[in-house]
């Protein structure tokens, strides 16, 4: 019985008084954070990788050559890819398709999606222009059998071809589709589509890694006081509110 | 005056004429127009069935056929004859890309070796384009199949696993997936380290990783020694590799790996063992249902992994599996394909363990099943019935008469007039379960004319369709009372039931005197059954008896004649004289051949019938002692008196002891 008497005592004590967090001053944190080793390699890798993947040719090129750290893909394939992304955020769909297919002809023919994603893009770039006439062509002959082929576009399909039964298109409830917002989503998807098939990761480390910060920050932020970053963009350490 | 109206603008010429001259431009004389139609139609087609499918009809591939053998020979202009290569090359293998009707085409056209042949030409983009329309012909089940033991094919196919360009490796990959299909090819493959290779590859781009891993299961397939050799130090821990794919950021990759893995496990069941990898396995399979992607192919996944499988299907119980397939049903409306492979998993799970059926049944999940019996796809109503057929095999649920009311037997029994043959398969196993039904509520079976077109399906041409219709008609008459047994005998008539008794199939035979069993089990009157139309069920069974060599054909006959054997004087005299014919030769009766059989089903169901014969109370016992007597039965029974088979022995014991009792009533 004793035994028993003694476990529990034991067990009583560990249990930790928790009524308040731990509190870190910016100082303790500072010197905490110094400690702390990153190589310089790395965030060049970082800094690389965001701008290929986001397609900044000449950028990469001259971070090459004053960093010396190497691109994780071939330059000159980042050059086809921008072009294709520049023309869907200018609104040359049928120009930006011809260049997919050049670039790689398989990509569109197993994307079904992203295929389905241009034409309904081209489709609001004829309506944006006005050529009502050869938009309801367009949606007959072209996006129409999508829909036949595959039921699951059916719903964004009549959504996009509603379009055309609006006189005044701008201030219509389904006006987001014309709006720029929208060729830039596009563009990101056929992006995303041609890193793919060139094996190369589509999204850049980076914005995973802020991700994980705030996060982590959330976390902590449970169990202790400390200095925050809430600016990413200016990354200043904020104190915390005692 | 006349009145004056401007003509309305012409319309736009109509679309086909619109294709058709574009493929006229592919046979222009000038090489630029050709280029350029080329490049127009590819853009046309690319990622557009329906284009694909109108130009193929007004006949394009041929003229772009022509294009790219010409091309490929050789031209003035090197570089215009590159580009034309690169396009045609591309035009024709989007037209296969996907789609049977264009691989079809694009084969009768004979655009294959000349393909075959660009895969080593001196320009990268060119042999890039020919391995990519190669690839999509080899995805097709329409592709040839590569003959690797011929000649110096195999010599190829190490050529395309060794090249630097990603696309013929992959090509390479799938040629094999496609074409490897015995196991001496998979050994030739597996001697000629062309596995190493494909090792090699699990550790490069994303696609190298999926062509790789397909192949290789198809390598691995139900052959162990392959396996071993797979298995081997030499191989670099492949095994930890593909285990290690399992866990990739990309979706398929991971589906692809888990198929792998379940192909080894498979195929050499002392593999893979381990309990930890056998949960991993199952938990990564419902987490792929998840994907947008892949989630269509992963139960299909998980039911090859499961199937036939009790601990599997424990384990995956378990972890919850039924839940979760549910749970997708719930969120509905689903696609074919995934509706498909989510009803063949859980009739998986339910193939065995009450257990899964019960929760299945619980979680009033039987709505989504009846739904999908209704559903347009054929393969979807297929998955529904086999589900249905699983689940019905709980006989708690039997007995309980859960599954006799409309909402199973009304669409069970229109799947009986489908147009799919094996639609109407599953239907007839589902309701062979379904009419089990212990509390013999089967009125509602034949009010929804379930009976007749039983009937019907009773006469097909299809063997397979003839015996399982029978066999749903015989558990149909299971325990059932005298006016159902009229009603279907009227339906089927004396005549059909005699005619499939002696039908050319034995399984059918056996099915049909297993009805006859059934019909004559009962009360007194059932017996009456046989005798209709000048005795012509019971002749037909006693022929049978005679005739037949399958063993399970003889035992239900001869149970057959035991039911009609418990009868009245008048059926004991009659099952006699079927046994013993008065005009018999002197070979052996029917009944020694029985008695002396090495079969111990045989024996028991003939010392059955002799039971009943030799019944003592009954009139004529003593008469037919007698001819048992005369015709060596009674001292076969002696020497059967401690027969290894204990039914057998019991019975013959009491036959043997009620034939002594009418030899002391005698006089």
């Amino acid at each position: 019985m004793s035994l028993l008497w003694h476990f529990i005592n034991g067990l009583a004590q560990i249990v930790p008084m928790a009524t308040s967090k731990k509190v870190i001053t910016r100082e303790e944190w500072e010197k905490k954070l110094n400690d702390v080793r990153i190589r310089k390699e790395d965030m060049n890798k970082l800094v690389m990788n965001f701008l290929v993947t986001e397609g900044y040719v000449e950028a990469a090129e001259k971070f090459r050559k004053e960093s010396g750290t190497d691109p994780d893909i071939d330059l000159a394939t980042i050059t086809d890819r921008m072009a294709v992304k520049k023309a869907v955020q200018a609104g040359n769909v049928e120009d930006a398709i011809e260049k997919v297919n050049d670039l790689n002809p398989e990509i569109l023919d197993t994307n079904p999606q992203l295929f389905f994603h241009l034409q309904q893009q081209r489709l609001i770039e004829l309506i944006r222009n006005g050529k009502v006439e050869e938009a309801l062509e367009f949606a007959q002959e072209e996006l129409a059998p999508r829909g036949e082929e595959n039921q699951s576009f059916l719903e964004e399909l009549e959504k996009t071809v509603a379009l055309l039964a609006f006189e005044d298109v701008s201030n219509c409830p389904i006006g987001e589709l014309l709006d720029v917002s929208q060729r830039l989503k596009t563009a990101s998807e056929v992006n995303a589509a041609i890193l793919t098939s060139q094996s190369h990761e589509k999204d850049p480390k980076l914005p995973s890694l802020l991700k994980m910060l705030l996060w982590a920050q959330n976390q902590l932020g449970e169990k202790a006081v400390y200095p925050r970053i809430n600016d990413l963009s200016t990354a200043t350490l904020e104190d915390p509110a005692v | 005056m006349p009145a004056s109206a401007s003509s309305p603008p012409p319309p736009p010429p109509p679309t086909n004429s619109r294709h058709e001259d574009l493929i006229g431009r592919l046979s222009s004389s000038s090489t630029h127009a050709k280029l350029k139609a080329l490049r127009d139609l590819k853009n046309q087609i690319i990622g557009n069935r329906t284009k694909k499918l109108c130009f193929l009809k007004l006949g394009a591939v041929p003229p772009i056929t022509s294009i790219l053998s010409s091309a490929a020979g050789g031209g003035d202009d090197a570089e215009l004859n590159v580009s034309l290569i690169i396009q045609s090359a591309a035009a024709i293998g989007s037209f296969a890309c996907g789609f049977d009707d264009g691989v079809k085409a694009v084969l009768d056209a004979g655009v294959f070796n000349i393909l075959l042949s660009l895969i080593s030409y001196p320009n990268d983009k060119v042999v890039s384009a020919a391995a990519r329309s190669l690839k999509f012909i080899y995805q097709s089940k329409l592709a040839p199949r590569y003959d690797f033991l011929q000649g110096n094919n195999m010599e190829f196919i190490q050529s395309l696993l060794n090249s630097e360009n990603e696309n013929v490796t992959g090509l390479g990959a799938s040629i094999i997936t496609h074409s490897c299909q015995t196991n001496m090819q998979q050994k030739a493959l597996s001697d000629t380290g062309i596995i190493k290779k494909l090792i090699c590859m699990l550790g490069g781009s994303v696609t190298q990783k999926e062509a790789s891993l397909e192949s290789l299961a198809t390598i691995l397939k139900g052959n162990p020694d392959v396996i071993l050799k797979f298995m081997e130090p030499e191989n670099g821990g492949a095994l930890g590799t593909v285990n290690e794919l399992t866990k990739d950021k990309n979706a398929r990759t991971r589906l692809l790996a888990c198929m792998c893995l379940i192909v080894i496990r498979n195929s050499s069941p002392s593999c893979l063992q381990d309990l930890r990898i056998k949960t991993k396995l199952i938990l990564i399979l419902l987490e792929l249902l998840e994907d947008d992607q892949v989630g269509d192919e992963a139960p299909f996944a998980l039911s090859s992994l499961i199937a036939e499988k009790e601990d599997l299907q424990v384990l995956a119980f378990e972890a919850n599996v039924i839940d979760k397939l549910v749970n997708h049903l719930r969120k509905g409306p689903l696609l074919s394909r995934r509706l498909e492979g989510i009803l063949i998993a859980l009739a998986n799970m339910c193939s065995r363990l009450e257990r899964c059926r019960d929760r299945l049944l619980s979680l009033e999940a039987m709505k989504f099943v009846t739904d999908a019996l209704s559903q347009d796809s054929g393969e979807v109503r297929a998955a529904a019935c086999i589900c249905l057929k699983n689940v019905s095999r709980s006989v708690k649920n039997l007995s309980a008469g859960l599954f006799m009311n409309e909402n199973f037997v009304v669409p069970l029994v229109r799947l009986l007039f489908d147009d799919l043959t094996f639609v109407q398969v599953s239907a007839l196993d589902a309701i062979s379960n379904i009419v089990v039904d212990f509390l013999a509520h089967k009125k509602i079976f034949m009010q929804c004319g379930g009976v007749k077109q039983l009937v019907q399906l009773s006469k097909s041409m299809d063997s397979t369709i003839r015996v399982k219709a029978v066999c749903a008609l015989r558990n149909l008459t299971f325990l059932v009372n005298d006016q159902c047994k009229e009603e279907i005998l009227s339906e089927l008539t004396q005549l059909t039931l005699g005619s499939l008794i002696c039908d050319p199939e034995t399984c059918v035979q056996e099915q049909s005197l297993s009805l006859v069993r059934n019909l004559v089990d009962g009360p007194l009157d059932s017996i009456q059954h046989v005798f209709a139309e000048d005795a012509l069920l019971l002749h037909a069974v006693g022929q049978q008896l005679q005739s037949a060599s399958k063993a399970e054909v003889l035992i239900q006959g001869m149970y057959v004649f035991t039911n009609v054997a418990s009868g009245n004087e008048v059926h004991k005299e009659a099952v006699m004289q079927e046994l013993f014919p008065p005009l018999a030769n002197d070979s052996e009766s029917v009944m020694l051949k029985f008695l002396h059989s090495d079969d111990s089903r045989l024996r028991t169901a003939a010392v059955w019938a002799l039971v009943n014969l030799t019944f003592p109370s009954s009139s004529g016992a003593f008469g037919r002692v007698m001819k048992l007597r005369n015709a060596g039965v009674v001292s076969q029974l002696k020497n059967m008196v401690n027969d290894p088979c204990l039914d057998v022995k019991l019975r013959a014991r009491t036959a043997l002891g009620q034939s002594m009792t009418s030899d002391d009533g005698s006089t």
